[in-house]
Order: C-alpha cells, then sequence, then structure tokens
C-alpha cells in the first residue's frame, strides 16, 4: 500500500489531501467499516444473511509487541534526549524541503507509517484489480 | 432503469448502499458490488429512495474492489445530494424488502436526510513522526530517557523486562499526547463545522483522527484552519483530510435498533 497522492493542499504545505471516493484501500477500509445505518432484524424486511470476507481492521494499540517495538525504535534514535537537534532531525530537515513530507524524510519507516497493519489482511486479496472509476449521481 | 429492473429470486439478492431523497437518480455507468459489479438502481417509496444492486447470494462480498465501489458510490451520490450509508454488507431479499423498510422508517430516515442536505463529511487524520515523538517524549521524561539508556543498543534477550517497561511507558506517554492533539484539533476546528465525531485509533502513532460534519460552503474555511493546524504541527505529525465523504460518522443516531 502507498501513500494516497497529494491531489491538493497549498505546495509544500503540511497538509495532505486524499479525497474521496477511495483511492487509498486502508482509507476505504478505515472510513466504511463499521459505519452506516444497520438495518439487522428489522420488522417485516427479509434481511438475507450473506457471507462477508473477513475483514480484519483493528489492530491492538497496546499490547507487549508494540511495547518492544518502541524500544527498538529507541534503539535506532541517535540522538540524546538533551539534544533536540541531533542529525536525524537535520537529515530530515534537509529531505522534507524537497519531499515535502516526514514519510520519506524518515528513517526508512515510510512503509511501516502507512497503516500497514490495517491493510494486511486486505492486499493478498486482489488489490490489484483496477478500481472502478468514480460515479456521481446525478444532480437532482 | 427501472424498479421492474431488479428481482429477488432464490439466487439473488439486493445490496443496499444508502438512503437518498427519492429524486436522486445513478448515473448509467454506476456499478456496484460484486463481480462482475452490478448495475446500481434505485428502489423509491414516498419521498425517499434506496441505492441498490443485485448480488448473487453464493458470491461472498467483501472483497477490496466491493469497499472501493460501495464508497465511491456513496461519497459520490454525497456530492450532489444528502445520503444516510446503509452499513456495508447489508443485502436483503428484493424490492418488496427494500420498500418494507423505507416505509416503516419513512419520517425517520427523511428528518435525517434534511438535516444532511448540503453538508459532508471530512475525516481528518494525523500520525505522530515517531521518532520525533520519541525524541519529545525522552526529553520531557527523565525515567523513559534512563531506562533508554539501559536498553539501547543492549540485545533484547537480556534486558527485555526494561523493554517492555520502556515500551509501556511510550505508549502511555503517546495516549496522553494523542488525547491533548485531539481536543486541540476540536478546538480549533468548531468553528467551522457542524459537528464532529472522535474515531478510534486505528495505529499506535495516531496523532489524532476525527471526523466532521462540514456545510457544503464552509468547506474552503474549514480546509484552511485545518492547513494552519497541520502546519504548526509539520514536524510532530503527518495531517491528512480525507473527502468530501458520505456522512459514515454521522448516521449512528439514526441506526435502528429494535
Amino acid at each position: 500500500m502507498t501513500v494516497a497522492t497529494t491531489t491538493g493542499g497549498q505546495p509544500g504545505g503540511a497538509l495532505e489531501r486524499a479525497g474521496s471516493g477511495g483511492s487509498n484501500l486502508a482509507d476505504v477500509v478505515e472510513t466504511v467499516l463499521d459505519k452506516g445505518i444497520v438495518i439487522d432484524a428489522q420488522v417485516s424486511v427479509a434481511v438475507v444473511g450473506i457471507q462477508l470476507l473477513e475483514i480484519n481492521a483493528r489492530i491492538v494499540i497496546a499490547s507487549v509487541e508494540t511495547y518492544l517495538r518502541f524500544a527498538e525504535a529507541v534503539d535506532r534514535l541517535s540522538i540524546v534526549p538533551e539534544d533536540q537537534k541531533g542529525l536525524p532531525d537535520l537529515l530530515e530537515d534537509a529531505s522534507g524541503a524537497v519531499t515535502k513530507g516526514k514519510a520519506v524524510g524518515g528513517l526508512g519507516k515510510a512503509a511501516k507509517e502507512i497503516s500497514g497493519a490495517v491493510v494486511d489482511s486486505l492486499t493478498d486479496r486482489g488489490s490489484e484489480r483496477e478500481r472502478p472509476r468514480q460515479r456521481r449521481d446525478e444532480e437532482r | 432503469m427501472s424498479d421492474q429492473n431488479v428481482q429477488g429470486t432464490g439466487e439473488t439478492g439486493l445490496f443496499i448502499y444508502g438512503i437518498v431523497p427519492s429524486d436522486v437518480e445513478p448515473t448509467p455507468d454506476a456499478q456496484g458490488v460484486g463481480d462482475p459489479p452490478g448495475d446500481v438502481d434505485v428502489v423509491r417509496h414516498g419521498e425517499l429512495a434506496a441505492l441498490v444492486s443485485e448480488v448473487a447470494l453464493e458470491e461472498p462480498v467483501g472483497r477490496p474492489a466491493d469497499l472501493t465501489a460501495y464508497e465511491a458510490l456513496l461519497d459520490g451520490t454525497a456530492a450532489v445530494a444528502p445520503v444516510l450509508p446503509v452499513r456495508f454488507g447489508t443485502v436483503v431479499t428484493g424490492p418488496d424488502a427494500v420498500q418494507d423498510l423505507l416505509e416503516a422508517h419513512h419520517d425517520r430516515f427523511a428528518a435525517a436526510l434534511d438535516e444532511f442536505e448540503n453538508r459532508v463529511q471530512y475525516t481528518v487524520h494525523g500520525r505522530f513522526d515517531e521518532q520525533e515523538v520519541l525524541s519529545e517524549i525522552l526529553a520531557a521524561d527523565r525515567r523513559a530517557a534512563d531506562l533508554a539508556e539501559q536498553v539501547r543498543g543492549r540485545p533484547e534477550a537480556e534486558t527485555r523486562e526494561q523493554r517492555i517497561r520502556f515500551g509501556e511507558m511510550i505508549s502511555q506517554a503517546v495516549e496522553l499526547r494523542r488525547e491533548a492533539a485531539n481536543s486541540e484539533l476540536v478546538e480549533a476546528l468548531t468553528p467551522y463545522a457542524v459537528l464532529n465525531a472522535p474515531r478510534a485509533p486505528s495505529h499506535e502513532m495516531d496523532a489524532v483522527n476525527v471526523a466532521f460534519l462540514v456545510e457544503a460552503d464552509g468547506e474552503e474555511d474549514f480546509v484552511r484552519e485545518l492547513e494552519d493546524f497541520a502546519e504548526q504541527r509539520r514536524d510532530l505529525i503527518r495531517m491528512r483530510i480525507l473527502g468530501p465523504l458520505a456522512p459514515y460518522d454521522f448516521v449512528s443516531a439514526h441506526q435502528l435498533v429494535e
């Protein structure tokens, strides 16, 4: 999964615009899952039990794995606490000027940052399929 | 396209995307879930209509393309008309069942649609830069910094206990910063939004995750304010805005629980 293309905002701006209509699968899953009106078990409405593929988008926020990962992250963190502007910061500042994004300027963290956990369960299921073009209902 | 085109047979059902005012008409190229994608149709009742498409019941739904089609249809609709998203995966036997549903809750749905007239959702999502937030926390918390010194460069097997303690400390510190960032975001954008709805964090480095319901003619101001917010935190938080979207996070008040 890659970062959704920046489609708007000021050049070099700090805000990335991802648009609508499901440009990025991780965004789609997060946006629509478990949302919307529930009309299950309505009187006189014949709801069909359809087989839904399991969509596992929930991640555990606090776990031992997470804790250990933070410790690994601090291993990579080469600056000392008292010195806020260490080498990594300077490197990031420099690259930030051309990449306008921390994701690229970071220490190889870009892939991790894009909610890999959210889409892991989905990316192996035909995510390369051509996306339907965005459609709109006509003006009323 | 007419209601007669959709039939509930033994093998198919009607997938319901959302509820709209009855004068909404899908474009001929509107495609729904399924493989091949189903044609999107409407079932009308009174002032209401439901966006539906036929699905084969033996075919499981929930592939990436299905989710994308569902969202694209609802977001595209929300751009031109109010829409109440119906939870993904809702399938009924046929047009009669859809009409029963619309009839049973006609006034409630109609009132909800009025509420969403000329309003769209934007979801604001931000991630902490891990290195940056770690540096901040270590600078602010002597105990965390000491623990970091103990584990840094030493094998995990030797320092597992300290690592877990350190990670827990960081996790709690991130949580506090997340709460603060969400509060700041809501405070900054409240004047520019009709409603807001906090969203659960989806990642351990989540900084903010909030849905806002915004008036169509207030979108520019909303985005400008958000750009300022993002600019002020650009080293610490990577900010993104998704939208305009259908009001996924604002229909819960209209959920129909028996």
